[in-house]
């Protein structure tokens, strides 16, 4: 089910509608949110919903086996059955094809003649994201550092609760299932503040990334030829307001949703296209998933504890396999590697060249960053490499007699949009929009807040799904 | 920070402008109409899965949409058919699906617009992309997708402002259809495509008829003829080997299960029937196809019945017109025991 579909708005009138209504008790209402996750999910693809259920069994009895067991392999052992499960749903679904793919290009390579069929498995909607979060708890629960979930029912929550089960934030359990230890409810204010970030999300999704940007990203990047410089730049940098407008959408949404339940989910995105380099980026961007790859990833891999080389190693391999996890694909691959790159660069520079940020050059520096991560997303949004390089030969004026694919109204518009977004980034950076709002006059924001509902409302796009479903 | 005060605001503000935008459109001349677009031609599609071998099925392009109309057919067959024609497409994608993922063994009844139907069977050409993303849209759909089409039929009934189709009509309302208008130069050069302006409408039971400003304002028609005149221009050249080759495996299947396979080649009019039958003569096309697949077939210039209909943009005929043509079709198609009549009384 879509945030942007009129089912989604009957199926949340009806939860906010049961889970209001006083006569219930908090377990009751609890499972009552657990059974429209699993309504949310399977109005997708029923039978998927299957591994939901084997994945919170095994990481739920793994969990409880791992608060009593003292014996290190026997914890171990339950550590690997539950990284088994999760990541084998991973490799099967996500990874499959592409590794069978690769398996038979490298027997190929060798000289010995393998073929195989694509196994055309489909991708469980969400499976990257609800499997990171089960694993952080397993992984936590093993190393001590949470609590075991109170009650299965806590437990099956956390794994499911519908706002953020398909595209994140992923949440750690101990940020959310202990929330569900005590009965919420959310306040009028918090309701409506909810309220309004759902506006606000859905704004983001419909109007800004379906409407204004992604025709122009998918006419660009689908063209097939040489293109104009200006036209590449006007591909990459629709695409690059699409795709944040897209996820940063859904996660506003989600928050926003959750937050009418009375529960608090992370902030996901801090207005990540005023950066201040590469830290900072991945500190704004996609937060749940980059401190998830921080936490079980970097610092496992050594971190910056076991000298230079050791961290670069491990911060490279964590952008490869973070790059790995948005795709089963080599483009994604490098685009990991160029943040890796990027991210060593930056270290580098630190240590070699540094110099202090001012507000005078700290705009420079954003735009600079800026203008780097729309090279990676040339890799991220090209299906083939060919597509990816003769996007970059153009980009970087190398081709400059490519065809003029668009329209001037076209790149008008995606360079207003583009622009607005990076001009508001910046001046948002250091602030939350809680904070603008609390100093704003409600006849403002009232009519902020009607302008952007009217503009989902004659937009009426066909529900095209979130880009980062397919993640 | 009075939130309260703002949602009451903004609940006030977006009420007044929504209701404002509505009426601006009404006072424009639009209605709330049916999108044609692929949840409802899905809905049909699922009709075929438990369809018998009394039922029909129109397949085809535009042409078998506006010049068939349901009610015309169903009164003089008693049966209603299950429309699946998709404008701008070949039909071929359509028969392929029901040949080969369902058991259907009825009457199929095809119409043969020669442009769409010899053009390609690569799944990049538009008249094939169109279709077959119907069908795709058809295995692929979810059950959110089908809740959601239930919900959006009331809206879109009552709503002016809830069109979105998915053709991109030149005087479409969303958002979307609004920024396409705006053009500033021709910066690609490229030719530019006139504006092509929505000319039928349809029902929930994938009835389309022309509307009646197409029917009787000449000037309006004109607009279309135009895009006619475009779109033939950019045609690529016919592949009637593939086509007929692509074809010919399918009518073998239908025809082995018992399946009955009907041809019908609709009116075209004016400029548009001269460039077709400069581009694709009779002889070559229409009398190669009834020869090799060996079925039903009925031209409109065979008939003294058709061969005085006008269709008001060359290409389609008038809601009077097509009533008037489902009728006749249907008789002679009896008449030649190409069709039963299931009428009880």
């Amino acid at each position: 089910m879509l945030f942007n579909s009129l089912s989604f708005f009957v199926f949340l009138v009806i939860v906010l509608a049961l889970y209001y209504t006083p006569i219930f008790n908090w377990t009751f209402k609890k499972r009552v949110l657990l059974f429209s996750s699993y309504i949310f999910y399977s109005l997708w693809n029923p039978p998927l919903v299957i591994l939901l259920w084997i994945s919170t069994a095994v990481d739920w009895i793994t969990g409880k086996k791992l608060a009593t067991e003292e014996n290190k392999r026997k914890r171990k052992m339950w550590l690997m059955l539950s990284m088994f499960v999760n990541l084998g749903f991973l490799f099967f679904f996500k990874y499959g094809d592409f590794l069978l793919e690769n398996f038979t290009l490298c027997m190929n390579a060798l000289g010995i003649n393998f073929q195989s069929k694509p196994m055309n498995i489909i991708l469980p909607m969400g499976i990257s994201f609800y499997t990171f979060q089960t694993m952080s708890y397993t992984i936590d629960m093993y190393l001590k550092r949470t609590e075991r979930a109170k009650t299965f029912l806590d437990f099956a929550l956390y794994v499911t609760f519908f706002p953020q089960l398909v595209a994140g934030p992923i949440v750690r359990a101990g940020d959310l299932i202990t929330q569900f230890y005590e009965e919420k409810r959310a306040t009028v204010n918090q309701f409506i503040w909810g309220l309004f970030l759902l506006t606000i999300g859905l704004f983001q999704k419909v109007v800004l990334a379906d409407t204004l940007l992604s025709n122009t990203a998918d006419t660009v990047f689908g063209a097939g030829k040489s293109l104009n410089p200006l036209d590449a730049w006007t591909g990459t940098l629709a695409f690059s307001g699409q795709i944040f407008f897209d996820f940063a959408g859904y996660s506003t949404c989600a928050i926003g949703i959750s937050l009418m339940l009375g529960i608090v989910l992370i902030e996901n995105f801090r207005y990540p296209y005023a950066s201040l380099g590469f830290s900072d980026l991945w500190k704004r961007w996609h937060i749940s998933l980059s401190s998830w790859l921080k936490d079980y990833l970097y610092i496992p891999l050594g971190g910056n504890r076991k000298g230079i080389v050791r961290m670069y190693v491990a911060l490279m391999l964590t952008m490869l396999l973070g790059g790995l996890w948005h795709g089963a694909a080599w483009n994604f691959v490098v685009w990991g590697g160029l943040h890796g790159t990027y991210l060593i660069l930056e270290r580098l520079q630190r240590n070699y060249l540094p110099f202090k940020i001012t507000p005078q050059n700290g705009i420079f520096l954003a735009f600079l960053t800026f203008s780097c991560v729309n090279i990676t997303w040339v890799f991220f949004r090209a299906r083939e490499f060919s597509t990816a390089w003769s996007m970059l030969k153009s980009m970087l004026l190398i081709h400059t007699d490519g065809e003029k694919l668009l329209q001037s109204f076209d790149i008008i518009k995606v360079l207003t949009v583009v622009s607005l977004m990076f001009i508001c980034h910046w001046m948002m950076r250091g602030t939350s929009m809680k904070t603008v709002s609390e100093k704003t006059s409600p006849w403002v924001l009232g009519t902020v807040w009607a302008v952007l509902f009217f503009s989902i409302a004659i937009t009426q796009g066909s529900g095209e799904q979130f880009i980062y479903f397919q993640f | 920070m009075n939130l309260k005060q703002s949602l009451l605001i903004a609940f006030i503000i977006s009420i007044l402008s929504i209701s404002t935008w509505e009426l601006y459109w009404r006072n424009k001349g639009y209605y709330p109409t049916i999108n044609d677009d692929k949840p409802l031609w899905a809905m049909h599609r699922a009709d075929v899965e438990t369809a018998t071998q009394d039922d029909y099925i129109i397949l085809g392009s535009s042409r078998a949409y506006f010049d068939i109309q349901i009610k015309e057919f169903e009164k003089a067959t008693g049966k209603k058919p299950i429309q699946l024609s998709s404008t701008g497409s070949s039909p071929l994608p359509s028969f392929h699906d029901i040949v080969n993922n369902t058991a259907f063994s009825g009457t199929v009844i095809m119409g043969v617009t020669p442009g769409l139907l010899f053009s390609n069977t690569s799944p990049e050409a538009s008249s094939w992309k169109r279709i077959q993303s119907k069908i795709d849209y058809y295995q692929k759909r979810t059950y959110a997708q089908r809740i959601n089409y239930a919900l959006s039929i009331p809206l879109q009934q009552n709503l002016v402002f809830m069109s979105g189709d998915e053709e991109e009509w030149a005087d479409d309302i969303d958002l979307k259809a609004l920024l396409r208008q705006v053009q500033i130069g021709n910066r690609t050069q490229a030719p530019m495509k006139p504006p092509f302006y929505n000319f039928g409408d349809v029902n929930l039971d994938r009835n389309m008829s022309m509307t009646n400003r197409t029917a009787t304002d000449t000037a309006f028609a004109n607009t279309i003829i135009k895009v006619w005149g475009f779109f033939g221009k950019s045609a690529p050249p016919p592949n009637k080997k593939a086509t007929m080759a692509f074809f010919m495996e399918d009518i073998k299947k239908f025809k082995d299960r018992g399946g009955n396979l009907i041809l019908v080649r609709f009116p075209s009019s004016g400029g548009v029937r001269a460039g077709e039958n400069q581009a694709f003569p009779r002889s070559e096309f229409w009398d190669y196809l009834v020869n090799q697949t060996q079925v039903k077939s009925y031209h409109f210039e065979d008939f003294d019945q058709f061969k005085n209909l006008k269709c008001p943009e060359w290409s389609h005929l008038s809601s009077d017109n097509a009533d008037y043509f489902t009728r006749e079709l249907v008789k002679i198609m009896q008449a030649d025991g190409a069709i039963l009549n299931h009428k009880t009384n």
